[in-house]
């Protein structure tokens, strides 16, 4: 415990650095911009603004990324409680009872709510991430090919289970993205693959431009202009703090969406998104007062609220500790560390304690940072939601445009780009989540090398993955989630349709 | 029978991944000793062959393929002709020219706003984000083969 304490003293000489601090403060406005604007997620707003990082070193780039990541979630909750229009997806549970306090005059209460809980839970997940990420990392060191390659198996198993769409489709999508890592030249034998004599495919497909297109053009040609209204209420500041009832009414729903988010946050899958809808299931459950739901229950803010905040700082746990991106934002932020040349995994606290510890104080000042940007400056974040859309997309085309360009100089990344964005629009309506591809294109060039190498070294023999005990439980747990999917196949009894019944009943 | 969204998501999954098998047949699959390059492709092909022929199998939980609502279509496919002629002549005509003309197109005529107020706000943001990302933060935007700025 000293020595975390140590090393989290280096962490924040590094955090409160004038420079770091702007980088932080910056990555926070441009993060709490991105939740609010609807089109434009935190994955196309860090993958966009990637570029902008390359000047930088890899402790001020990922402090900006990261701040984008953990500012958009704050944001996200403010287009839901003033229009009913989740910035981005885990806000969508916010909408329901936000929206019905913005209506009885409480939207003040409600932004104030979002924002302490955010606050709370975003301390608390990394204090936890403090505790948690440094002793992981060291068991991680134990880690051959065999494990790796097994680990990297749970993860999409796990974010297959974890997935709000089918089974058998997130797996699709997996393998979808784990081929086209595939493309380019073969690390080992040298054979060019699917690059059809394109010598900018010799390389392979960024990470950038494929989730670029899939999650920033994808949506907007998802989001006709005219189905998106300008309708805010716009709250009044002298009503921003909430009375005491209010208070009283959200300090457990807090406390529990910080706790239930950050568990959920280190499952790969889409964890923010997962745990707000859990949180408020659970609010309703534990409520004495259930009809009050849909109507503007306090607790129907402030749980969601914290739990997604909680769940996208718990998401950097396997990220940091075991190289493992849970989701396509933290594998984006795992190739902007690769950018720098910081390879994160369990070899990152000790090679690289300046970034790791430094990322994670500034983790601390960035929720301070967020709280101090959301409350004051709402009246400023409500005048950009008044901005039409028919001019914003546009903008945000362009910028997405300049963001995959800029990362090789490469025109042919820009159309890759288009491509994919069409492929977003295709895959939204037929019911594809998209992010299982992103993670599988990210993963596939670890996850071929480790398994190639697991063979080699074992001279074919595939009991490999078995005999090595970390490898065979690894293994096992994935036996474990793929028969209970079977089980919730069998029985057609599945705990994300009943979720997904939650939602629909509210709206 | 009534054609559901499933059949042609999974018909197409199993087509493509047909047609990328054919186009991998130069890639050595190797042994399990020595996997070679097209080891874990064509593993991964025949997942999706898989997963595509289950999608239409169990296409009947979905809803017919002409219930899906298509009525953004022509919205997006717009969108799309307008990025792609931006993308084709990105470098050639250069950042400020065809960033300038894109918005313009995008604003005016696909969103028939006001055409003072969507030139003014193209050339504006463009000179913007020609100004933030150029010269602030000495990130090169393409100068254009042509006009040359």
């Amino acid at each position: 415990m000293e020595a975390t304490l140590d090393s989290l003293a280096l962490g924040f000489s590094v955090a409160f650095r004038p420079d770091v601090l702007l980088y932080a403060f910056l990555g926070c406005l441009v993060g709490t911009l991105v939740g609010i604007l609807p089109g434009i997620g935190p994955l196309a707003g860090i993958s966009i603004l990637l570029p902008v990082t390359f000047g930088l070193d890899a402790t001020k780039a990922i402090v900006m990324l990261a701040g984008i990541y953990y500012g958009s979630q704050y944001g996200g909750s403010t287009t839901s409680i003033l229009m009913r229009i989740p910035g981005e997806a885990s806000s969508v549970m916010t909408c329901i009872d936000g929206y019905a306090m913005a209506q009885k005059g409480r939207a003040g209460a409600a932004l104030c709510i979002a924002a302490v809980g955010s606050f709370i839970a975003g301390t608390f997940g990394v204090v936890m991430l403090t505790v948690v990420a440094p002793p992981l990392a060291n068991f991680a060191l134990r880690f051959g090919p065999p494990e790796y390659t097994a680990l990297l198996v749970l993860g999409l198993v796990f974010l297959a289970y974890m997935s709000s769409t089918s089974l058998i489709r997130t797996l699709l999508m997996a393998a979808v993205g784990l081929l086209l890592g595939c493309i380019g030249i073969d690390v080992i034998s040298g054979h060019f693959r699917y690059s059809f004599d394109i010598k900018e495919l010799g390389d392979g497909i960024g990470i950038v431009p494929v989730a670029v297109g899939l999650f920033g053009l994808g949506e907007i040609l998802s989001t006709p202009s005219a189905t998106v209204t300008g309708k805010v209420v716009s709250p009044r500041l002298r009503e921003l703090l909430p009375n005491r009832t209010e208070w009283r009414q959200s300090a457990m729903p807090i406390a529990r969406g910080s706790v239930l988010g950050f568990f959920v946050g280190i499952v790969p899958g889409s964890a923010h998104i997962i745990a707000s809808f859990l949180s408020y299931a659970l609010e309703k459950r534990v409520s004495r007062t259930p009809e009050e739901f849909g109507k503007g229950a306090v607790a129907g803010v402030a749980g969601p609220e914290s739990a997604n905040n909680s769940a996208s700082t718990g998401a950097f746990v396997p990220m940091l500790a075991l190289g493992l991106p849970t989701g396509p934002v933290t594998a984006v932020l795992m190739a902007a560390l690769l950018i720098h040349g910081v390879p994160p995994g369990p070899q990152l606290v000790s090679e690289h304690p300046d970034v790791f510890w430094g990322f994670i104080a500034s983790m601390y000042v960035g929720n301070l940072m967020l709280l101090a940007l959301n409350l004051p400056l709402v009246g400023l974040f409500v005048s950009v939601l008044k901005i039409p859309y028919a001019y914003l997309y546009p903008l945000i085309i362009m910028f997405c445009i300049i963001g995959v360009y800029e990362v090789n100089h490469s025109v042919v990344d820009v159309w890759i780009m288009l491509i994919m964005g069409v492929a977003g629009y295709g895959l939204r309506k037929f019911d594809f989540d998209p992010a299982p591809l992103v993670l599988g294109l990210v993963i596939a060039p670890t996850f071929e090398l480790s398994l190639r190498q697991s063979l080699i070294m074992s001279d074919g023999n595939w009991q490999i993955f078995f005999l090595r005990p970390i490898a065979a439980t690894l293994l096992a747990l994935c036996g474990v989630l793929l028969a209970l999917s079977a089980v919730s196949f069998l029985t057609r009894k599945d705990w994300r349709g009943k979720l997904a019944e939650v939602e629909a009943g509210e709206k | 029978m009534t054609l559901r969204r499933d059949h042609v998501a999974g018909g197409v999954v199993v087509v493509a991944s047909a047609l990328i098998l054919a186009v991998s047949g130069d890639l050595p699959f190797g042994t399990l000793a020595s996997p070679g390059a097209g080891m874990l492709p064509k593993l991964l092909i025949g997942l999706m062959i898989g997963f595509g022929v289950v999608l239409v199998a169990r296409a009947g939980d979905s809803p017919p393929f002409a219930q899906l609502a298509w009525t953004d279509f022509p919205h997006a496919l717009r969108v799309v002709v307008v990025a792609a002629a931006g993308i084709a002549l990105y470098t050639t005509l250069g950042f400020l020219v065809t960033m300038s003309a894109m918005l313009f197109t995008l604003i005016f005529m696909v969103e028939r706003r006001p055409i003072l107020y969507a030139a003014v706000f193209s050339i504006g943001v463009t000179g913007f984000a020609y100004l933030l990302f150029d010269t602030l933060l000495k990130s090169p935007l393409p100068r254009g083969d042509i006009v040359g700025f």
